[in-house]
């Protein structure tokens, strides 16, 4: 009894902090979800376009520029990693989880040339949390207006653009690359546009992160894409991914429930280091779990190319 | 109007199982006209498909569209003149999509895509009218995704999509080969409509020889990367199967008495 009252009585004391973290940490799940998903490119890429971010907009902020400018700058920065890892796969055919390998162990380097050492400190700079309107600045509640509202804007967007001809064509190349091909649409500027696109909301996830956090990291990056990862299947398992509207709605929701499921397995002691693991474990549980339905040895050893996506 | 003009295509070039897939090949189409391509396992008829449509680039030689030079140009560039239909009924819609988005999606093939709403009412009522024509009740199933129909309704779907907005050329590879025959029936004569009442040019391949027979104005039989054979005119209207099966025996013995 004991126990489970400090658990939630400390648990209940990070609700605000660990939903503030989430909401911007959905831009990272949306990163994810639209190459696995909208686009069927499994791509790493956000483990390194996300410290990108961070790293660009943390620079930027110690060098004096506005936030929301250094915000942009660092989308910039992930809109290209992601062409990038795009043009690696098409123009090389080097499998899609090699390029963003590829991508994001060149990009470690990078974000230390950026910041010119591994860690720096923007704490007390300005931030775009400190715009939020009626609350006081430096608390939760302001990050959680602040990145609501763009989580709410990106979301409405992007319902959107999946729906316009060009949104639809996008799709389709996710769907069936050969017959968006004959139906007159570039897989090439659609696949380097939708990547870039997802690498540029990994990217301003992590600018946002710095501003919350007050310091940029080159190693902030470390085991985002599994956490990304658990916390799209959750999202996805909550709301579904019928429709475009689920499948967007499914980062943020996912992001919510999984930060939170964070928070109290922290509360109730779990030691921060072996989170990983954890988090490991269940997004491989997730995966297992249609298999093990099906049952042992149904259809053989499987081909190697055969990813469970 | 198709033309092409001594196409060459080499596979494996200069090593020991080198195969010249089409050897100089030359055939024009006239606009309106309906052909039929024939000829064994190897004879060149993919290869020569995937030229066209800019799948397999060519060696030398050159394809024209209407007059217009399109060796060059990449399948999504052509595919703004060329419609397709493929013999595998997955690979020409996009599955996890639904059947009013494929239709969308054939419809913006020779358009500039924009940021309009891409499926609004007008455009619904319009594949439920085109669509009705089937008759296979997929006027009514505009939300489903196309991976739930069965292969017949979804190259049925593959054929409506490919026959909108009148493409300078119709590709048809195979087409019915992977269905039932009820099926490939139905799907053959909604092809026919459709071929007749746009007057599309179009060139068909196929294994199924009574097609080659019954549908199309001229037989091109090809045979080791050329035109071995064509039937046009008086004699394609005479033409049997019994005939057709001919050409390819007579190939079929040289074959076992090692020519």
């Amino acid at each position: 009894m004991e126990f489970l009252s400090s658990t939630f009585t400390s648990y209940m004391a990070l609700v605000p902090v660990t939903l503030s973290q989430s909401l911007i940490l959905a831009f990272v799940v949306m990163g994810i979800m639209i190459p696995f998903r909208t686009l069927h490119f499994p791509d790493l890429t956000s483990e390194g376009a996300y410290p990108l971010g961070g790293c660009v907009c943390g620079v930027l902020i110690a060098a004096g520029v506005n936030p929301a400018l250094a915000i942009v700058a660092a989308l910039l920065c992930g809109f290209l990693a992601g062409c990038c890892t795009a043009l690696i796969h098409l123009r090389f055919r080097i499998h899609t989880l090699l390029a963003g390998i590829l991508m994001m162990t060149m990009l470690y380097s990078i974000n230390l040339r950026i910041m010119g050492k591994s860690n720096l400190s923007i704490f007390g700079s300005d931030s775009v949390y400190n715009w939020a309107p009626f609350v006081t600045p430096g608390f939760p509640a302001s990050k959680i207006i602040i990145a609501g509202i763009i989580g709410a804007g990106v979301f409405l967007a992007l319902n959107w653009f999946f729906k316009t001809e060009k949104g639809t064509a996008l799709r389709a190349v996710g769907s069936n690359p050969a017959m968006a091909e004959a139906q007159g649409i570039s897989v090439w500027v659609s696949t380097i546009v939708g990547v870039g696109l997802a690498s540029a909301f990994s990217a301003t996830s992590g600018a946002l992160m710095v501003q919350s956090q007050g310091f940029a990291d080159v190693n902030m990056g470390l085991g985002i894409l599994i956490n990304g990862l658990a916390a799209l299947m959750i999202g996805e398992a909550v709301v579904g991914k019928q429709s475009v509207f689920r499948q967007l709605l499914a980062p943020f929701v996912g992001a919510i429930i999984y930060y939170q499921l964070v928070s109290l397995c922290l509360a109730a002691g779990m030691p921060p280091p072996d989170l990983k693991l954890a988090t490991g474990l269940f997004v491989l549980a997730m995966l297992a779990l249609p298999s093990l339905k099906r049952g042992r040895g149904a259809g053989g050893t499987p081909a190697r190319e055969k990813f469970r996506e | 109007m198709l033309e092409i003009r001594s196409a060459r295509k080499v596979f494996y070039a200069g090593q020991a199982d080198e195969k010249v897939a089409l050897d100089n090949l030359d055939l024009t189409l006239q606009t309106g006209e309906f052909g039929v391509v024939i000829g064994s396992n190897g004879a060149g008829k993919s290869t020569m498909l995937n030229a066209i449509s800019g799948a397999l680039p060519l060696d030398s030689g050159q394809i024209l569209i209407n007059g217009d030079d399109v060796t060059n140009t990449p399948v999504h560039t052509r595919a703004t003149r060329i419609a397709r239909v493929f013999q595998d009924p997955m690979l020409g819609t996009a599955a996890s999509m639904t059947v009013a988005e494929n239709m969308l999606l054939a419809e913006l093939r020779s358009t500039k895509r924009t940021l309009a709403r891409g499926l609004n009412a007008k455009r619904l009522a319009d594949y439920k009218e085109r669509l009705s024509a089937l008759g296979l009740g997929l006027e009514n199933r505009l939300e489903t995704k196309v991976e739930l129909l069965s292969g017949g309704q979804r190259q049925s779907l593959s054929l409506i999509m490919a026959v909108g907005g009148s493409p300078d050329l119709l590709l048809l590879d195979e087409h019915t080969a992977a269905l039932d025959p009820r099926t490939a029936d139905l799907v053959m004569q909604a092809t026919v409509r459709a071929v007749d009442n746009l007057k599309l040019t179009t060139l068909m391949v196929t294994h199924n020889m009574q097609h080659a027979v019954d549908y199309g104005h001229r037989v091109i039989m090809l045979d080791a990367g050329r035109v071995k054979l064509e039937i046009g005119g008086a004699e394609k209207a005479n033409v049997t199967v019994a005939k057709l099966v001919e050409h390819f025996a007579v190939k079929t013995d040289a074959m076992m008495l090692g020519a």
